[in-house]
């Protein structure tokens, strides 16, 4: 579903990603691990086609984001690590908003909640300006578009950054119930705990090269920490 | 999907108040200019009508007398105030409002209002068309200039682009909601304005409101030039403060400064003459053929000398003003022709500076520009010439036989009469347009020009 094919990206002089190749299937929970720097962002950027790589290919569904710019957004979710929402509006007027451009349907109100009330924000927040709204619930309303977009993939940026504990369990066993439909999940973390209790499979990024590539079977055999201390230590 | 953006960028505007404070005092600035343009045409145009037919009964009812001494007496023209100058008064403040028609030359409007102005009125004499053309573009400034920029800042526009939307449709949608707000805002004002020129022009409503519909669409290609300078550059740049500030200093530049230098350059480029030098070389040239025109006539050079056979002055004096109408018609024909070529030039200058564009548009369909007043100068001059035609006329026709008592013929208001009442019909709309092309043109291309630069700034990578 989601796929980097020997993708470099280079900025002026620095390499920022070099010759790095991973691929995402449906049901896959994809953590990447790294340092601040390591190229993750850059990655979840060429995804997005928000850059275009040096070198290499870049594809959802098999299509080439940098041909399909648009198309292959359609079938991708971004979460980003602050979800940015606009102040002046409510919670509930920013996801008809962006769910409505996202796939050119309009929800009433009753369908607009329930998705609300499905990732944990009630009616009386619901209708609250965005302003007023912590992290934690900009969050939930990032993840209501999501799902309201119903695409087959998810891209997230440090989405348990900043969260607290709770919040970044339900966010776990939301991206695990969104894993268990065939969404295929690529998000980067810091977070080792998130990543072992959620992740399906669990790469390490170093420099821009992706050091590690480990599958369910290793993370559960692997000590995860150790591996990541050892590469950053190198 | 342009729509749904539009819609969400007027709720913002109108929550976040611009759009009530900043939009609503222009809006309130341009009704009130309008209340204080309906005021002052309509005492302009009334005392104008009255005055015109007061000087017409004076000339009617003059006492028996001769009538060169009828025509040096002459009357007045008032130059009618058109229904328009509510909206854009344009030069009729700076310009003369009557003419006298007097015997053997052609006179310049005289009694100009703002010679007659304390310096509190010409502050309070802002109209409709200034705030327009001037604070327009303030207001849209102030409503757009954080458009694009606040959402790259703010990362909302990561989100929203994330969702597939391409960069030219959100930009097609701020345009949209941006074009939209100052819609709203000055439609009340033009219906405001189109009752009031309705009221001002009772007798020939239809070539008014024409004329009102041609310049609501200039304005509003006049306001589209904002529209995109101002989301182009709100996309170019990094953040809304830059945005804001280059967003500033345009406006200084293209508003303020740069009209007053490109009109001090078109009239390098065309330089037109001081009065002094104006009157000496017409007066040199009109000496030149009144001499040819007396040697051929009369066989000498000497005008109204005392070789001159009395019962020959109705003749001389017909000789001596169609003599002159050629020259003057010829100097001030360049003089006004110089003046048209400046126009010219400042209406293309308006490609880079578009309110010199919208305003000499403004002012040619208002009916205030100089071409109106051209207009109407050369109709006053022809009605001089028939009221001179006709003196003469009945001096030749009374020519003194005996050759001693020229001077003791006098006539009556049968001849008083038989001069016209000055009516002044105001040129047609497409007159109108034909004479102020140009301004409209300019428009309509700087317009493109700036809708295809701003989205030539909106690549996928600056928006982030």
């Amino acid at each position: 579903m989601l796929d980097a094919v020997r993708v470099t990206k280079e900025f002026g002089p620095k390499r920022a990603l070099d010759d790095v190749s991973l691929s995402v299937r449906g049901g896959d929970i994809y953590c990447l691990l790294g340092a601040n720097g390591a190229g993750k962002t850059t990655l979840i950027n060429l995804f997005l086609n928000f850059l275009e790589p040096t070198s290499g290919e870049v594809r959802i569904n098999g299509r080439d984001v940098a041909t399909a710019p648009l198309e292959t957004k359609r079938d991708v979710a971004y979460i980003p690590e602050q979800v940015m929402l606009y102040g002046v509006m409510s919670g509930l007027e920013n996801l008809r908003y962006f769910a409505a451009l996202a796939t050119g349907e309009q929800r009433t109100r009753t369908q607009l909640l329930d998705l609300l009330a499905s990732v944990g924000l009630d009616t009386a927040a619901a209708d609250r300006r965005v302003s007023t709204y912590s992290k934690g619930m900009r969050q939930k309303v990032g993840i209501a578009i999501a799902l309201a977009k119903n695409a087959r993939a998810l891209l997230l940026d440090e989405p348990t950054s900043g969260l607290d504990p709770h919040a970044a369990s339900e966010f776990s066993e939301l991206l695990k119930r969104a894993s268990a439909s065939g969404v295929a999940v690529l998000t980067t973390t810091h977070d080792l705990f998130h990543a072992t209790q959620t992740g399906t499979r669990v790469g390490i990024m170093k420099q821009g090269k992706l050091v590690e590539d480990l599958s369910n079977d290793d993370i559960a055999h692997a000590d995860l920490q150790a591996l990541y201390l050892r590469h950053m230590r190198a | 999907m342009i729509r749904l953006i539009a819609r969400r960028e007027l709720t913002e505007l109108w929550r976040d108040g611009r759009l009530a404070g900043a939009g609503g005092l222009v809006a309130l600035l341009v009704c009130a200019a309008l209340a204080v343009g309906w005021q002052r045409q309509h005492e302009i145009a009334a005392e104008r009508t009255a005055a015109q037919v007061l000087d017409y009964d004076d000339w009617v009812s003059q006492q028996e007398r001769h009538p060169h001494d009828a025509a040096h007496q002459g009357m007045h023209v008032f130059k009618p105030e058109p229904a328009l100058a509510i909206v854009d008064p344009g030069i009729e403040p700076y310009v003369g409002s009557t003419i006298w028609l007097q015997a053997h030359r052609q006179s310049e409007l005289k009694f100009r209002p703002a010679q007659d102005a304390t310096g509190l009125q010409r502050f309070g004499s802002l109209s409709a068309a200034w705030v327009l053309q001037v604070l327009g573009p303030l207001l849209v400034i102030v409503l757009g200039f954080n458009s694009i920029a606040w959402e790259r800042e703010q990362g909302t526009l990561r989100q929203v682009l994330s969702l597939g939307v391409a960069p030219r449709q959100l930009f097609w949608g701020k345009a949209v909601a941006l074009g939209g707000a100052v819609t709203t805002l000055l439609v009340p004002c033009f219906v405001l304005a189109a009752a009031a020129v309705l009221y001002a022009s009772s007798a020939a409503p239809v070539p008014a409101l024409a004329r009102l519909g041609w310049l609501a669409g200039a304005y509003a290609l006049y306001f589209g030039i904002w529209v995109f300078v101002v989301l182009g550059v709100s996309a170019r740049v990094r953040t809304s403060r830059a945005s804001m500030t280059t967003l500033v200093a345009l406006w200084i530049v293209t508003v303020v400064l740069a009209p007053r230098v490109i009109a001090d350059l078109s009239r390098r480029w065309q330089p037109t003459p001081t009065r002094t030098e104006f009157e000496r070389e017409m007066q040199h040239d009109l000496n030149e053929e009144y001499e040819h025109a007396w040697r051929e006539q009369f066989g000498t050079s000497v005008r109204w000398g005392p070789d001159l056979p009395l019962d020959k002055w109705g003749i001389s004096l017909r000789v001596d003003d169609h003599a002159g109408y050629g020259v003057t018609d010829e100097h001030f024909g360049a003089l006004w022709d110089t003046f048209a070529a400046q126009r010219r030039f400042q209406e293309w200058a308006g490609l880079a500076v578009p309110i010199l564009a919208v305003r000499s548009f403004s002012m040619g369909l208002s009916g205030t520009d100089f071409s109106h007043h051209r207009n109407f100068s050369v109709a006053a001059e022809q009605h001089r010439r028939v009221m001179q035609d006709l003196m003469s006329g009945d001096l030749i026709e009374h020519a003194d036989p005996l050759k001693d008592r020229h001077f003791a013929y006098q006539a009556d208001r049968e001849l008083w009469r038989q001069v016209p009442r000055f009516v002044y019909d105001a040129p047609s709309v497409g007159w109108a347009l034909r004479e102020s092309w140009p301004g409209l043109l300019v428009l309509a291309l700087t317009c493109a020009l700036s809708a295809a630069a701003a989205l030539a700034a909106v690549p996928r990578q600056r928006m982030l």
